[in-house]
């Protein structure tokens, strides 16, 4: 028997939100049932990919079809290791979303088939090998989050929704420039047949820098970030978690896909520029983090800095760069996931996100107050867990590279910054005495606490065993960089 | 032998904080004797698994060895591993006995608590933490334990969160020794570009380049510098103190903040093949023997005044390390911790009794209080360096190195370094111990407490004469003290007694501090602003990054997102207007979809109160028609 089995992972939830939609309001009680089921499916799917998934060779589980045989386009998809980990990270978030918003009152329906949507976009971006097909999804993933944060999100949903949009559309418009470029190039729209076409140089040179404006502004990357703290304050928790989780991924994955194998000379022609970047987006994020009074958009500018580790190890161009990009990919939407939960998790109880407001979460809601102590020294790399992984590769990565010794120590101090912005929250949200916003609060419900205990594992195993992670991104890694020739 | 019960040693207190970790309160308070089993557990493997070393065993041939491959990048695989040989071995009993004695000194002194159970948990995760550091086959795995270290640190000292004190000194000492983690962590890029791994054999006999060997040896100098509070980053440690004073006496007196030595101990091959590092290490220790110990003359509080002791001391065995004695710096580690802790051990109880840590509202605590004071004149007289107690030996050993590379300059100042450390000594002393009686009705500590007092003071006692024992153990001589430096040494440390009992000492000067301040403005206004560090810090600093934050903060609202924002508004008036462009086209064009998108939200938000259902219908048959699209064309 032979499944199209990446088809059903992408495919099945488009089917879960037609029938959710379809449900209605009405019976929105069997629909977020549906759509749990759906979302717990995909999501075992993946496993059963993961396990079948052989580690000794690339590109696997290929379903090729003719679609538009006159332009070149075929309906591809593969997955390799990187690939595994990013759709079994969406696959675990989506469910994790769902059941976390289970309570939605507001047009429930919309809400859990926008939901699935979303998870149909995100699955087919990191496991489309056509441009066309990518392109397709890459855009798809837009229009359920605009209105998961047009529809449900903050006072100023408007705003920040149509900021998302356009800005992220806009640097897709260059993207899309990238891509018929190629495709006029080389004739395909096959993103592995393109590796190793021999571009010119110059022509590269072009090419990365329109996917570069793509790829950078969904990163983010300073200073093409400002769209993101909007969106994270006024989006709702599951939607906060999946944009930090998944959509930011979209653009490093694409750097690590598309730019590095088919824009070698490029890319190393801009390696400096983009470790430079890296390590101003590392900085300052975690400075403008540090200076915050909402704790959402505190953990939107810490997303900033964490990303700029992964434009770090891309930067650098080495297996440990490479890898530790990929792995703080993963961390980071684990951790950073854990975090928007448990901060949504407060706004309910206490209706504020200032950080003034809350205080002395440990001494009323201990299971609240600890995990949110936990996630943030996991987001602060704590050795032994996820966060640590990424960052000492990258940083291992970026010394031994060509990047400019000075970025590096930046990058570095980045990690100290990180310890500060963390523990500064900590020290006021978590510790002390309760404040009134505190004071009558009840600590999570059992289907909270079963959001984010997988978080808390997955956090754990891979940072005390990185090969968890490593044995499926390292061969991605290596076939990268021998696409890149050599290395 | 199967040796695999090393394993257990870090194994267990781990263990212990894994199960008491995620449990409600009430439970964890009756799995406190869990913790405490685990910790015995280690200590008694801890014993044997010396016992398997010694006699016999030799520096960097480990008698047993384990490891696991955590990570396979390319063809490079990272591993953590475990080995034990000589050091590990002493390091294992030094850190197992301390652990184990104040596990149960905590039982008597922490049992009020209600949150005993989570003390216990932070002091287990430690215990781990600091045994897997010491027996660490490689870089790597000493980081990570040291890192774990860094967070138990910052929990206890933070235990009482509550109060202001206790939360601010434990954000400062985290941040503080980050500060020198940083340096550590580059280290490591630097052995790992240069070597490509992390173990201690393969990176120590790699051939260094002076050059490479100083840069490594200079950022791991700078994270022991963090870790072990050596000037500048020591201003952590004085606050430290606002945790339990057990924990003190474990995490901030004996092990943790050794571990900055004991990684210098580890990389001295790195920093011989540098040499310049070497002469920086000696006077980084010199400066912060000397410094810190002028500060401890001036300290009232009791912990404080121990505290800083603790630098000074930890400035003693950098003085080594820099002279290059890794045995003298690890003889005065193994005998530092033992009386250390005791000290603070004793501190704990004396703070009991006397329900304040002011010295200056202490006095005759000698009478009420028999045993502790018998065991606080033990450790007393090991710090002050007087021949039988352990202190004697290792500072002794650690003057003879110097005198013997010839570094007379550095000899003076540990000498005097070591007659003031004699000095604040007997001025803690007499004004605790002999001082007229102020309080009434004090009460000797709890049994328990007392126990594990006695069994440290036992060892301070004795364990100086096992130092040639120790130097054969550990591949270098330790030779019995020469008549000479014994004499200078011995005759340094009664000044400083002598000295101490005449200032505090007598019963006719009860001492007015007034009268020294007033007859030494100057010299007594730097001790007591503690060299203005705190401040220039807290200034420059915190304030400096806090003022740059917020104005990045403010930066990015108005600058860079004003510039998007900016380009937005003016696209759209472009647009109205008609300046270039039919303003509709423009509009249509530019903003369609943003236009499109609103426009549904709009529909949306009025669909929620009525057709609901339409729209809905309308939503799955488009998606439904996508889907037999794609499945049609695909196929």
């Amino acid at each position: 028997m032979n499944l199209p089995l990446l088809t059903l992972i992408v495919f099945l939830p488009l089917f879960g939100a037609a029938a959710v939609a379809l449900l209605g309001n009405a019976r929105a009680g069997v629909g977020r049932i549906t759509a749990v089921a759906v979302a717990v499916v995909d999501l075992a799917l993946v496993a059963w990919v993961t396990v079948r998934f052989d580690v000794s060779t690339g590109m696997q589980f290929v379903e090729k079809a003719v679609w538009v045989p006159q332009a070149g386009i075929t309906y591809h998809l593969a997955l390799d290791g990187m690939s595994l980990a990013m759709v079994a990270l969406s696959a675990l978030l989506t469910v994790l979303a769902i059941v976390a918003s289970w309570k939605t009152e507001k047009n429930p329906a919309l809400w859990f088939s926008m939901l699935l949507l979303l998870e149909v976009g995100m699955n087919g971006v990191f496991l489309a090998m056509d441009f066309v097909l990518f392109y397709v999804f890459w855009e798809l993933v837009l229009v359920p989050m605009y209105f998961l944060i047009a529809t449900w999100g903050g006072p100023r949903r408007q705003y920040a929704a149509v900021k998302f949009f356009l800005y992220t559309l806009f640097g897709s418009v260059f993207m899309l420039v990238g891509i018929i470029a190629l495709y006029l190039q080389t004739g395909t729209f096959d993103i592995l047949e393109m590796v190793g076409a021999g571009l010119d140089p110059k022509f590269q040179w072009w090419v990365f820098a329109a996917f570069f404006l793509g790829f950078a502004v969904k990163v983010p990357v300073f200073p093409l970030h400002t769209w993101l703290p909007d969106a994270h304050v006024e989006a709702p928790t599951a939607a906060s978690v999946l944009l930090a989780g998944i959509l930011l991924k979209m653009g490093s994955y694409g750097f690590l896909r598309i730019s590095l194998p088919i824009l070698p000379d490029a890319a190393h022609q801009w390696s400096t520029f983009i470790a430079a970047l890296a390590a101003i987006s590392i900085v300052y994020g975690a400075a403008v983090a540090f200076a915050q009074t909402d704790m959402k958009k505190l953990v939107a500018y810490s997303s900033v800095s964490h990303m700029g580790f992964v434009m770090l190890g891309i930067a650098s161009m080495t297996p440990e760069g490479l890898n530790g990009a990929v792995a703080v990919m993963f961390s980071h939407g684990v951790v950073t996931g854990m975090l928007f939960f448990l901060v949504g998790m407060v706004y309910e109880r206490t209706h504020t996100r200032m950080i003034a407001e809350v205080s002395g979460l440990s001494s009323k809601v201990p299971v609240a107050g600890g995990l949110l102590a936990f996630a943030s020294f996991a987001s602060l790399g704590l050795p032994g867990l996820s966060g640590f992984v990424g960052e000492f590769l990258s940083l291992l990565g970026a010394w031994a590279s060509d990047i400019p010794v000075g970025w590096v120590v930046v990058s570095a101090i980045g990690v100290l910054l990180a310890a500060a912005y963390m523990l500064w929250l900590v020290q006021r949200v978590v510790l002390g005495s309760p404040s009134p916003a505190v004071d009558h609060i009840t600590d999570l419900s059992r289907r909270e606490v079963l959001v984010l205990v997988p978080l808390v594992v997955l956090t754990f195993v891979v940072g005390i065993y990185w090969d968890s992670l490593l044995r499926f991104t390292d061969p991605a890694v290596q076939s990268i960089l021998v696409m890149m020739g050599g290395a | 032998m199967s040796m695999g019960y090393v394993l257990l040693i870090p194994l267990l207190p781990a263990l212990a904080f894994a199960v008491l970790a995620p449990m409600p309160r009430t439970v964890r308070t009756r799995l406190v004797p869990l913790a405490v089993g685990a910790v015995l557990g280690s200590l008694a493997l801890s014993v044997a698994a010396f016992l398997a070393v010694w006699p016999g065993g030799h520096v960097g041939e480990p008698t047993w060895q384990g490891a696991v491959t955590i990570a396979h990048v390319g063809d490079r695989a990272l591993s953590l591993g475990l080995a034990l040989e000589p050091v590990s071995a002493i390091m294992l009993l030094v850190v197992a006995v301390v652990g184990a004695a104040v596990q149960v000194y905590s039982l008597g002194y922490m049992h009020r608590e209600e949150r005993i159970g989570w003390y216990y948990a932070a002091l287990s995760l430690f215990t781990a933490a600091m045994l897997a550091l010491v027996l660490s086959d490689n870089f790597l795995g000493l980081f990570m334990a040291w890192e774990v270290m860094g967070l138990c640190s910052y929990l206890l000292i933070g235990f009482w969160h509550e109060q202001e004190a206790p939360r601010l000194a434990s954000i400062k000492a985290f941040l503080t020794t980050k500060v020198g983690d940083l340096g550590f962590m580059l280290a490591l890029a630097v052995v790992y570009a240069e070597v490509g791994a992390f173990d201690f054999a393969t990176v120590l006999h790699h051939d260094w380049s002076a050059g490479t060997a100083t840069l490594v040896a200079l950022l791991m100098l700078f994270g022991a510098m963090g870790k072990s509070a050596q000037f500048p980053l020591h201003v952590w440690l004085p606050d430290a103190m606002a945790g339990p004073t057990p924990a003190s006496a474990l995490i901030h007196a004996a092990t943790m903040v050794a571990a900055g030595v004991f990684l210098v101990v580890r990389a001295l091959p790195i920093f011989e093949a540098s040499g310049v590092a070497l002469t920086i290490t000696l006077w980084v220790g010199l400066v912060t023997a000397l410094l810190a110990g002028l500060l401890a003359m001036v300290q009232h509080d009791i912990k404080k005044v121990l505290a800083y002791s603790t630098i000074s001391q930890l400035g003693f065995m950098f003085i080594a390390l820099g002279a290059g004695g890794s045995t003298a710096a690890l003889y005065h580690l193994v005998t530092h911790a033992y009386f250390k802790s005791l000290l603070f051990l004793g501190a704990g109880v004396i703070i009991h009794a006397a329900h304040t840590q002011d010295m200056r509202e202490m006095g005759g605590l000698a009478k009420k209080l028999p045993v502790t004071s018998l065991a606080f004149a033990s450790g007393s007289l090991a710090l002050a360096g007087i021949v039988p107690f352990s202190g004697f030996w290792s500072k002794d050993e650690i003057l003879t190195v110097l005198l013997h590379e010839h570094q007379y300059a550095a000899f003076g100042i540990a000498l005097l370094a070591a007659f003031i450390t004699a000095f604040y000594v007997a001025r803690l002393w007499f004004r605790v111990f002999t001082a007229p009686t102020q309080q009434v009705g004090l009460h000797e500590g709890h049994r328990s407490m007392l126990a594990p007092m006695a069994v440290l003071a036992a060892i301070t006692a004795v364990v100086g004469f096992f130092g040639p024992t120790l130097g054969e153990f550990l591949g270098h001589e330790i030779p019995w003290p020469a008549l000479g430096t014994a004499a200078i040494s011995t005759a340094a440390a009664v000044a400083g007694i002598a000295f101490g009992w005449w200032v505090y000492g007598r019963t006719t000067s009860v001492v007015n501090t007034q009268a020294i301040k007033q007859r030494f403005p100057h010299a007594y206004g730097v001790l007591t602003n503690k060299y203005y560090f705190d401040l220039t810090y807290g200034y420059f600093v915190v304030g400096g990054y806090t003022a740059l934050a917020r104005g990045l903060a403010t930066f990015d609202g108005s600058i860079v997102d004003g510039v998007v924002n900016g380009a937005a508004r003016l696209w759209r008036s472009l647009a109205s207007v008609g300046w270039l462009f039919d303003g509709r086209v423009i509009d249509g064009a530019v903003n369609g979809a943003a236009s499109a998108v609103r426009a549904a939200g709009a529909r949306m938000r009025t669909l929620q109160t009525g057709s609901v259902r339409g729209y809905q219908t309308l939503v799955a048959g488009a998606v439904v028609l996508l889907v037999i699209w794609i499945l049609v064309k695909g196929a």
